[in-house]
């Protein structure tokens, strides 16, 4: 069996254990499957692997997990769709996904019982328009975004130009310095998983 | 590895509550009484493989209302589904489970199915 | 634990959610390897997050 880590360009040359399965256009990078477990190292190894390969070359990262028998199974499943993935590819081309997750920052103080249920619900609203102005300001920055929804305020990746990552994280501790009642958290880079399908 | 984090706030307490326990639960350190444990981790696996069944049907059903699938390969996975949710039918009988045990209450956040 | 387990730790919450729903999904002759029983172990906490995603369309 193979694992299917992710779709890149036609024509590129990868090092061992990794192949580059050519089909429809471009490329399925995949490697032998081994015995891992799924733990917390697994996955950061998975990470490793895919930046690594991201460094030189657009990446859509495929849904981890993701295992074919042979590389003739690769290549049958992104038959038909190498136009669409040579779009999203073109789409991703020099830009990384940043996270960016808000919260409120400290609890909140105890309310008493007849009034704390709509204390709470204005804390939420609060915290929501913090969260949706916290987008506001960063949206411009970015190629694209996904919200990609949730019980806080906000949960969003941007597409970032790989040379604008600095200034994206500088921009966002700004705003965390703006807004103490938030706890703003941003991660990064990684690979374009959130803008590797096309927004349906 | 480049360290993930670009930007945190002073406290990260808000949001490292979820952090220890999914670590922990990646590397399978639980200490219970084996039994209660048991069924209370069937119910935990057997929800989570529900999810992802769902997810995995959403994205298919997307996928095949996007058109962009060939009839066999549609055939084919909803085989793969129906012989999920056959699969699925089995554990939770195996383990005494309903549908709804499955269906977990996260309180404000609403049920989890 | 140090300062950079736990940013690490809490980077790992990012990861999970887009390792699990995130990335292209190929259709065809594959095995998910995610079923396997170590990932189900996963807390809920973290995946309640990917489910809710589900239920809002992304925004364009």
């Amino acid at each position: 069996m193979i694992d299917v880590l992710a779709i890149t360009d036609a024509g590129v040359t990868v090092d061992p254990p990794v192949v580059a399965v050519p089909s429809d256009g471009v490329s399925v990078l995949c490697t032998p499957s081994n015995g891992d477990g799924v733990d917390a190292d697994a996955l950061w190894r998975h990470e490793e692997l895919l930046e690594g390969l991201m460094k030189l070359r657009p990446l859509l990262p495929v849904r981890y997990g993701t295992r074919v028998p042979d590389e003739a199974a690769a290549a049958a499943a992104v038959a038909g769709r190498g136009a669409e993935l040579m779009a999203r590819l073109d789409h991703v081309r020099g830009a990384v996904e940043v996270s960016v997750r808000v919260r409120t920052a400290a609890p909140a103080p105890p309310t008493t019982a007849e009034h704390s249920g709509v204390e709470y619900l204005r804390a939420r609203t609060a915290a929501s328009r913090a969260g949706e102005g916290v987008h506001e300001v960063l949206e411009p920055l970015a190629r694209d975004c996904r919200l990609l929804g949730g019980a806080e305020p906000l949960r969003a990746a941007y597409l970032v130009e790989h040379d604008d990552v600095d200034a994206f994280a500088a921009r966002v501790r700004e705003l965390q310095g703006e807004h103490p009642e938030l706890a703003i958290l941003c991660t990064g880079p990684w690979p374009p998983y959130s803008f590797s399908e096309a927004a349906s | 590895m480049t360290d993930k984090v670009l930007a945190a706030p002073s406290d990260l307490s808000p949001f490292a509550e979820d952090a220890p326990r999914l670590s922990d639960a990646l590397t399978r350190r639980i200490n219970a009484d084996p039994e209660s444990v048991e069924r209370g981790l069937a119910q935990l696996v057997l929800t989570v493989v529900e999810l992802l069944r769902q997810l995995m049907e959403r994205q298919a059903l997307r996928r095949i209302d996007g058109g962009s699938l060939s009839d066999d390969q549609v055939e084919r996975l909803g085989r793969t589904f129906m012989e999920l949710d056959r699969r699925m039918e089995e554990l939770r009988e195996q383990f005494g489970l309903t549908a709804e045990d499955l269906n977990l209450d996260l309180g404000p956040l609403g049920r989890l199915l | 634990m140090t300062a950079i387990a736990r940013e690490r730790d809490v980077a790992l919450v990012d990861l999970v959610d887009r390792l699990l729903a995130g990335g292209v999904v190929i259709a065809g002759d594959i095995t998910l390897a995610v079923a396997d029983v170590e990932l189900v172990h996963v807390s809920l906490r973290a995946l309640v997050s990917s489910v809710s995603s589900l239920e809002r369309p992304p925004q364009p």
